[in-house]
């Protein structure tokens, strides 16, 4: 057992040169190196904290929102349930109104339907009546109606030729109207009639399409007519009673 | 039979006989330094460590551990000395079971080395942590009778350090070639695994003591304790 003082003096500066290369090459480097992991994981827990403050705030700030936003969508609701219920009520009364407007021309247009098929119908039964009674003159008294007419406004004339006088005052004329013209033979007896009952006074013929068939004559302000509007005026109330009757169309007796 | 590996010249240099320790030394320090160098490079702060510098990490940390609980501080300087001391030692230990390699601390020449280095390591400690003076005054506690005392047992620290070292694995290697002259399919395999304990335990001891006389020196003394004052 000896000791080798030169190898002591190398295993010395050996020992030291390991000493400065270790601190070089594993102490730093290792130390150096946790303490920035721990500085890093230090760094990223105190952001991650932040973080997790600014996502606690981020999500108070929501439920917040969300509240704010449930409190004003039930608003919206209340108002648009009373905007809707205002439109409602507006539509069905705009409707109601419309639908009265509707009826109320739907009956005006009836009623003009009506009275337009109730003057088709006071039409014909007049060409109707007239034609007939044409017929049954002519079938039974081989008389036409045009001098059937005449005969009876001369009739008519009879008792009050004084009045008539009277009202021609200055007037010279009688005019006779009638929708078509009158045949010749009763244009006579009407010239013929007038000659004897109002002598003096000139009778003069004339056409009316709108006047009802039959025989108007005016002396000064007097008339004197016959038409057959007496007669489809009696057959529209006979008709008016038998509508209002109903659908059979039989008129009640009174006291039944 | 071969006690010392300085009796072992491996080549000469300069007129210098380069001895097995010396050889075997620089191995030791090589495989130190280049794992160390291998593991630590490109170290960065924000990649995972690999399981290498994983392992690295373990050691450093435990030895700093160490360190802290015996010297109650942790100062770099004392754990870069303390534990170059314990990963030397406990290498060369190690490497005891390699076929053909004679570990260093197996010299005296290294052990007395390596308790000169802790002699010389335990004033430069105090005197850069106190002062010269600071220092100094811890050989005249607790009183100046015991100055000698304190001198003496300065150096038979770094002695009883050097022959421990030394006796503990030269006694291994020595039993080792002894027992295999009369067993030498049996004992050398459980006289390597002996080694391998011993050697752990004394670069345990070696770096634990080391870091005890270097912490004692750097202490700030304790402030329970009777001041002593020079009367005139």
């Amino acid at each position: 057992m000896s000791i080798d003082w030169i190898t002591v003096i190398a295993q010395i500066a050996n020992f030291l040169v390991l000493v400065w290369l270790l601190k070089r090459f594993l102490y730093r480097p290792i130390l150096d190196g946790i303490d920035a992991r721990e500085a890093e994981i230090t760094r990223r827990m105190t952001e991650a904290g932040e973080a997790e403050k600014k996502a606690q705030a981020a999500e108070a700030e929501f439920r917040q929102q969300i509240k704010q936003l449930a409190s004003d969508q039930d608003a919206v609701v209340t108002q648009a349930l009373r905007e809707s219920e205002d439109q409602r009520d507006s539509l069905m009364a705009e409707t109601r109104a419309k639908l009265a407007q509707e009826q109320q021309d739907w009956y005006k247009h009836l009623e003009r339907e009506r009275q337009k098929f109730t003057a088709q119908l006071q039409r014909a039964g007049e060409e109707t009546l007239l034609e007939l009674t044409r017929k049954a003159l002519r079938d039974l008294a081989d008389e036409s109606l045009e001098e059937a007419i005449v005969r009876h406004v001369s009739a008519r004339l009879r008792p009050i030729a004084s009045e008539l006088t009277d009202a021609a005052g200055d007037s010279k004329e009688a005019v006779a109207t009638t929708r078509d013209t009158l045949p010749a033979a009763a244009q006579a007896l009407m010239q013929a009639d007038i000659k004897n009952l109002l002598p003096g006074i000139n009778l003069r013929f004339e056409t009316d399409p709108q006047q009802a068939p039959g025989l108007v004559l005016r002396v000064g302000g007097a008339q004197v007519a016959w038409t057959v509007d007496s007669y489809t005026e009696e057959f529209d109330a006979l008709l008016n009673e038998r509508m209002a009757a109903g659908a059979s169309g039989r008129i009640q007796p009174a006291g039944t | 039979m071969q006690l010392t590996p300085d009796d072992i010249v491996v080549f000469t240099l300069a007129g210098w006989k380069i001895n097995a320790t010396i050889v075997n030394t620089w191995i030791v320090m090589a495989l130190l330094v280049g794992v160390s160098m291998l593991v630590t490079r490109n170290l960065r702060a924000d990649v995972p460590p690999n399981r290498w510098r994983t392992a690295l990490e373990v050691i450093v940390k435990m030895i700093q551990g160490q360190i802290e609980e015996v010297a109650r501080s942790s100062a770099r300087h004392v754990m870069y000395f303390s534990g170059t001391l314990f990963l030397f030692i406990a290498l060369s230990n190690l490497m005891l079971v390699i076929p053909g390699f004679s570990p260093p601390t197996s010299s005296l020449s290294t052990t007395v080395a390596l308790a000169l280095s802790v002699l010389v390591a335990v004033p430069v400690f105090g005197i850069a942590t106190g002062g010269v003076g600071s220092y100094l005054k811890t050989f005249v506690q607790p009183s100046v009778i015991m100055l000698p005392f304190n001198i003496i047992g300065e150096f038979s620290r770094g002695i009883s350090l050097a022959i421990r070292l030394y006796g503990n694995i030269m006694s291994g290697a020595v039993i080792a070639a002894i027992l295999l002259t009369v067993a030498p399919f049996f004992f050398p395999v459980v006289m390597d695994l002996l080694g391998l304990l011993t050697g752990m335990i004394q670069a345990y001891i070696f770096a634990m003591l080391a870091t005890v006389y270097i912490s004692s020196a750097t202490a700030e003394p304790d402030p329970s304790l009777p001041k002593h004052e020079d009367k005139p």
